[in-house]
């Protein structure tokens, strides 16, 4: 009954899909390649994608007042160096990480002991806090986020770390997640954890938290990869002070900052940008593309 | 500490940050909705439904509703055919499939407004090598010939390409016939591989046997056991991955900030892009409340449209 393959059919397949694959690759070979390129390349279009690399000198540098041989250099030093001494990359990449970490942390700290008695413990009222979880499921955090920016202006935490933090640190999907997750996990585990006389506490952290490890991960590539690339929050707290600001608001005020014709350096800090995420996706491939559609609600 | 009292230490904070984050900004919204509030000033007036009205009436707002459903209703129906299209060729192929799927997911991981930089960069009128590539084009006979039509014995400038390439190619994010079909562009780019991936999870769910049956009743055509089978299998996944779209493409805002700021002429002027300029840096959060509850009147009105339709299946199944 197998059909015999069909290789006009399989060639045609792959010509659409390379096709496809062309176009969507086409702004990631731009942005390592422009990365790579003295400014004359870039704008002429040649070079090919790594440029000639030929010794260019730095404006910058001169007008410095540096010696002329320090700042003659290769156009891919130049870039990155540029892109570095620039805008603080360091600094918005540590914000960056600072920022991710923390509401997933608080996000599990949360969500993971709300879920257990969702899904565990029998008391008045639960399912009211049910439903209530499910109703907040349709709010789009995006959407409310003037209020959410009136409230904290109130209270005085705009450009603040807090401000980048606060409206995440409840997560409803993550909260929904555990719950369907616990649901599955058997009463007897947790009745044989009472009886070794352990406190609920102990429950959640030493029981519970590693049975969910799974759904856990799943959420945690979800939460980490939303946060590192959002920008609309940060740009909406964080106004004007630098020292806060995370990856993609960085790159934006670099690239107000820029008179328009550095593309190399400013390629070159969207290289270090987007470049962590791409290569764990890489090398993870299987987990992001499961973590992502299995929390894809939002 | 007695078992009764426990659950309050665990559901407690989370209820707390539900109301004082989630409940509470919506009716803050809704309240300010009605006044004329702004931050530094110690009062305000209620103004009734003013903001609402201005928002039915105004021509900037006419075309911010135009432009964001527009997006929408571009975005929308593109990358989910494109992600259903993507889907099924991957999964029929004997190799390589896994390779499609990282590369057509890559733009769905990367960095959003990273990105746009680079997309703005690529379609710049004058350096960037859309242009480039179009205008190399232009002067290979053949392939001229081919995309003006000519071949067909049409006149070359009549053609969108023809007449591109005597004039000059589009300004794109300049252009305010051409911004919000480019913003839309970058946005199904991003998008696709989000869908393709949910209907790949949704083909991977319609049973072998099904396939069998349909081809014992003689439906052996690719098209026939697409339109017998998997169609009518994929119902919850398309009615998934509409809503999901359609939700994620309201909330545009990444591009239109970087790369237009809602021009040229209002072109691409979106809700959450208005709401921001309005709320944020005019600090008009009137009307910036009133554009959020309005919002969220067409998120609702999304999400009930989805729970009818599932709703709908389990009835028939």
């Amino acid at each position: 009954m197998m059909a015999r393959t069909n290789w006009l059919g399989e060639f045609l397949k792959h010509s659409v899909l390379l096709a496809g694959a062309i176009v969507v690759l086409l702004p990631f070979y731009l942005m390592l390649s422009y990365s790579l390129k003295s400014p004359a390349e870039i704008e002429s279009n040649t070079g090919g994608f790594v440029g000639s690399q030929e010794i260019m000198t730095d404006r910058r540098c001169i007008k410095a007042g540096k010696p002329a041989e320090e700042c003659d250099m290769r156009p891919i030093v130049y870039n990155y160096t540029a892109a570095f001494s620039e805008a603080p990359l360091v600094r918005y990449m540590l914000n960056g990480v600072f920022v991710t970490v923390s509401i997933f942390v608080i996000q599990v700290l949360v969500a993971l002991p709300c879920a257990y008695a969702l899904s565990k413990l029998k008391f008045w009222g639960r399912d009211v806090v049910f439903g209530l979880v499910i109703f907040c499921l349709l709010i789009p955090v995006h959407a409310i986020a003037l209020p959410l920016y009136i409230m904290l202006a109130k209270v005085g935490l705009t450009n603040t770390y807090a401000a980048l933090i606060i409206p995440w640190t409840i997560s409803v999907f993550g909260i929904f997640l555990m719950r369907q997750f616990f649901m599955t996990v058997p009463d007897d585990l947790i009745d044989a954890a009472r009886m070794d006389g352990m406190s609920e506490f102990a429950i959640v952290w030493r029981v519970m938290l590693p049975t969910a490890i799974p759904a856990l991960l799943a959420f945690g590539i979800f939460s980490v990869v939303a946060h590192w690339n959002d920008y609309y929050w940060p740009r909406v707290v964080i106004t004007g002070n630098r020292d806060l600001m995370t990856p993609p608001l960085g790159l934006r005020m670099f690239k107000s900052d820029l008179d328009g014709n550095e593309y190399g350096p400013m390629m070159a800090a969207t290289t270090v940008i987007v470049l962590p995420l791409v290569i764990i996706f890489l090398l993870a491939q299987r987990r992001f593309i499961e973590g992502i559609t299995m929390t894809g609600m939002k | 500490m007695g078992r009764s009292r426990v659950h309050l230490w665990f559901i407690g904070p989370a209820i707390i940050l539900m109301m004082g984050l989630l409940i509470l900004p919506v009716f803050v919204a809704a309240v300010l909705s009605f006044t004329d509030y702004n931050l530094g000033n110690p009062s305000f007036n209620w103004i009734g439904v003013e903001n609402y009205d201005r928002l039915v009436s105004r021509s900037t707002y006419k075309k911010m509703f135009t432009a964001s459903l527009t997006y929408v209703l571009l975005v929308v129906p593109i990358s989910v055919a494109l992600g259903l299209g993507a889907a099924l060729l991957i999964a029929s192929l004997r190799i390589g499939g896994e390779l499609y799927k990282a590369v057509f997911f890559l733009p769905v991981m990367a960095t959003l407004l990273a990105m746009a930089i680079v997309w703005e960069f690529a379609l710049h009128p004058i350096v960037g090598v859309v242009n480039d590539i179009l205008r190399s084009g232009c002067d290979v006979g053949w392939l001229h010939a081919l995309l003006s039509g000519s071949w067909l014995g049409g006149d070359p400038l009549q053609s969108w390409y023809g007449h591109a390439c005597a004039e000059d190619f589009p300004l794109w994010l300049g252009d305010k016939n051409y911004a919000l079909g480019t913003i839309a562009f970058i946005g199904i780019w991003q998008g696709f591989g989000f869908n393709m991936v949910l209907y790949l999870a949704g083909l991977t769910s319609v049973p072998r046997e099904l396939y069998q049956a349909a081809h014992m009743d003689g439906a052996d055509s690719a098209w026939e056991r697409f339109r017998l089978v998997t169609w009518p299998m994929l119902g919850p996944t398309n009615v998934f991955v509409v809503t999901i779209s359609s939700i994620r493409s309201f909330q545009v805002f990444d591009t239109v900030e970087a790369l237009t700021r809602g021009g040229p002429s209002k072109s691409t002027y979106v809700m959450v892009y208005a709401m921001f300029e309005k709320g944020v840096k005019q600090n008009l959060l009137g009307i910036g409340s009133a554009i959020t509850i309005v919002f969220l009147g067409f998120v609702l009105i999304l999400t009930l449209i989805q729970v009818y339709f599932v709703n709908r299946r389990v009835h028939y199944a």
